[in-house]
Parts: C-alpha cells; structure tokens; sequence
C-alpha cells in the first residue's frame, strides 16, 4: 500500500507515547500507535485510494486524506470496521452547511455531536441505551475520539490559540451516540431527514453537554417541562435561533406514542411554547439584544417577530424542522435538551455510511 | 518500531508583508462586511469615503462566523488595501 505520511522510528512504546505528547498530536490521553500494519489494516476496511481527499479541515487546512482519517482513527482506539463511520462523520463536519470552521473557534462551547443510525450502530456495538452519552462503549468513545483527533491534527485549532471556547466541555475528546431503533416508535432521525429505511448513517450537529430534564408523566406534563428546560435564558438559542437537540427516552417515546403523539406533534408543541418574552430576554442585558438586532439586520432573524414589542414570545429557533429529536439512553424518566450554537452554524448534516462490498 | 505521523509537515514558507500604501487618499479599499454589525460597518465605509477619500468596495461575506469565499478574496486582493476583519 502506498503511503506518503512520514516515518517516525521509535525505540519502544513509552518512548513512542512521549513523542506525541511532546509534539501536541494528542487531545492529552494516550494514543493508540499507528503502525503501519495497523493503518493499512484501516484502510483496507474502505478500498480507497489512500490519498483521496475529504477536503481541507479548517482552520489551518490540513488535507484529510484517507491514510491521514485512518492515522487519527488508529490512534482513537478505532477497528476497522468502524472507519467508515469516521469517514461519514467527516463528510458531514466538512459540509458548508456545519459551518466547521465557525464551530471549531468560536467562543461558544458547541462541540460537533455525531449520531449513528441504521442496523450497522446495533452491529458495531455503538451503545443507544443506558448511559449513551457517557462511557464505557469502545464504538461510541473510539469513534468519537478518531474525529476529534483527526480535527485537531489537521485542523489545528487549539485552546488557548484559534480555538476560542471559553469553556468548552468534554465531549473535546468523544461525543459519539447512536439512536436506539428497535425500541422507537417512531421513524429514525435519519430517515427523518431523508436517508432510506434500514440504511446506515451519521448525523453531525454542535451542541451544549447534555442538559438533564425530569421528565416523566402524561405527554402535556412532559412537554411542559421540556420546553421550559429548551428556552433557559442564556443558551444561544434563545437569542438568535438556530438549532436545538431533544433527546427522549425509549419510555418517553413509548409515552408519547400510545398517546397519539407522532414525533411531529411533540416538535411543533415543543416549537410553540419553548418560547421567551423578549422582556425576560432584555433584561439580560444589551449585548443579547445587540446580537438579535445584528441577525434581523443580516436577514438571518425572521421579520414575522416584533422585536420592538417586549410581549413579543419569541421562539428557540425559526421553524419546527430546526427542533431535532433523537430517542436515545435508558427507559427512565430523564431525558436531556442539547442547546445549539444559535443561528452562527453547526446545523445538523446527515451523510450516509458507505460500506465496501 | 516504525509509525506514521498523524499530522501533515508544518508549511514553512512565510512571505514579507506588503508594503503600506503612502495615502488612503484614492486608494481602492476592500471592505469586508463579515454581516454581523452592519451599522457599524457602514459607519466605517462612510469614514473611510468622505474622511479618508478612500475608493471604498463593500464586499459582503454570507456568514461572519465562516471564511469568505475565493471569488471574495480574489476581490478583495484586486484593491490596494483591504479591511478583512472588524471586532466587536
């Protein structure tokens, strides 16, 4: 196999650790060593020209070639078989429409979620259930960590040079879960947004950490407690839009389900009462109103909203469509709401999973 | 052992900086518009025109918060000066 990335000659496995740490090619954990055996074994999993290229990673531009996905994916602790999710999941990143570059500097703490959908999650072992946005699941936390390794070798941006998180939070080293399918009455986010029925996917978006929401009840009782949690003063959306993440578990979609509740009903309740009177908004303070004022000027904040009007409700984002639910962790009676970027970027890009045949 | 860098060689090439034109006075000046604070941006264009005397070409970016597009910068580097980033 022909590969181009050059050669570092190590004397053993802690003087090899060291070397990465020293030259900053490590999120600072451990590595997995990508040996040439290793790599190609990575690569031979896709049967693609090694060289192939996804596109420049923002902000300093590093080429993200396959043999370089499959370095970074070695590293994160990934097997084979799940590099064709760390590809997909890449596709998606570079997309225009996630707006990467903005996502990976801003000051905001937004990291890029990847969600696994499809038969493939199941069999792969990606964990959509108990404890799905914590640890202990070597799909979720290896493929993860591949993609933020590979966007920080090639992307470069760094805390405390471009990246300009102010906080940030721990999904920087994994933030990787899988839908739960089999127990969901309702269709899969993928297929949602268009995928084909049992087909494979990722869907990418920049979000908070998980919010936790007691959320247990009748459908009225759960929504009532789900739109206050969604429209908290200070997320980004509450001030300029953009896009949000629900997740509800398997017991809340059931709940919601034997009620006559599709997913729809529950995004366009959740739409028009997650809302904030734009006097409990000003009260924030001038900036807030400053960044509001700035989007209608740039055409980005719907006119629909009388901005001048401090009974005006405004809502978390412009349309239903842009309140994303995913049915995911265990059957309980906590779900999570997951505040976007706002109206900046990071929207959620679904790309299909390619498998060599 | 023998592995495989994970990152690409750090370019070297660093080119000087351009020369500082002797006036603004006619200048053509690339104006960034990073669509974020447009009144402010439109304050600056005025100051740049009528204080400055500065050829002034207002080049709006589709987002502030993604990098311009090449057909912008191709513009942008057509004038004699460009303002490419205004901080809030």
């Amino acid at each position: 196999m022909d590969l181009v990335s050059e050669r570092l000659n190590v004397d053993d496995y802690d003087d090899a650790v060291e070397l990465f740490y020293r030259n900053g090619w490590t999120d600072g954990l451990p590595v997995v060593l990508p040996t040439r055996r290793r790599v190609e074994a990575m690569l031979a999993s896709v049967k693609r020209d090694p060289q192939e290229s996804l596109g420049a990673v923002p902000p300093k531009g590093g080429a993200a070639t396959l043999e370089k996905l499959a370095i970074n994916a070695v590293m994160g602790g990934c097997l084979p078989e799940h590099f064709p999710v760390v590809i997909a999941a890449l596709e998606a990143l570079m997309d225009p429409a996630h707006n990467l570059n903005g996502v990976l500097q801003t000051t905001h703490m937004c990291v890029s979620l990847i969600i696994v959908n499809g038969p493939a999650a199941r069999r792969l072992g990606f964990n959509a259930r108990d404890g799905v946005f914590g640890n202990g699941y070597r799909a979720n936390a290896a493929v993860g960590r591949a993609v933020r390794l590979a966007l920080w070798n090639l992307g470069g941006a760094f805390p405390w040079d471009t990246d300009k998180s102010t906080l940030s939070h721990p999904g920087e080293y994994a933030f990787c879960i899988a839908e739960e399918e089999e127990d969901n009455p309702w269709r899969p986010l993928h297929v949602e947004r268009g995928c084909p029925d049992g087909s494979d996917a990722v869907t990418v978006f920049a979000c908070e950490g998980p919010h936790s929401v007691f959320c247990y009840g009748t459908p009225e009782e759960m929504l009532h407690v789900l739109a206050d949690s969604m429209c908290a003063l200070g997320n980004n959306n509450v001030h300029v839009l953009g896009q949000t993440l629900v997740t509800l578990n398997p017991l809340n979609a059931e709940e919601f389900a034997r009620r006559g509740w599709s997913k729809a009903d529950v995004r366009q309740y959740l739409w028009e009462h997650a809302r904030r009177s734009l006097r409990d908004v000003r009260a924030c303070g001038v900036v807030h109103e400053q960044f509001r004022e700035m989007e209608r000027d740039a055409g980005r904040y719907p006119r629909r909203y009388d901005v001048d009007n401090p009974t005006t409700r405004v809502p978390v984002t412009a349309t239903p469509e842009d309140i994303h639910i995913v049915v995911a962790g265990g059957r309980s009676y906590f779900a999570a709401v997951l505040p976007g970027w706002g109206g900046f970027g990071g929207f959620a890009v679904t790309r299909r999973i390619a498998w060599s045949s | 052992m023998e592995l495989l860098s994970p990152v690409w060689p750090a370019a070297s090439a660093s080119r000087p900086a351009a020369r500082r034109p002797p006036t603004l006075r006619g200048a053509r000046i690339a104006l960034v518009d990073d669509n974020l604070d447009i009144p402010f941006t439109t304050h600056l264009e005025t100051l740049l025109a009528e204080r400055a005397g500065a050829a002034v070409r207002r080049l709006v970016k589709p987002s502030g918060t993604a990098p311009s597009p090449s057909a912008l910068i191709d513009d942008a580097a057509g004038c004699d000066v460009a303002v490419v980033g205004i901080g809030l």
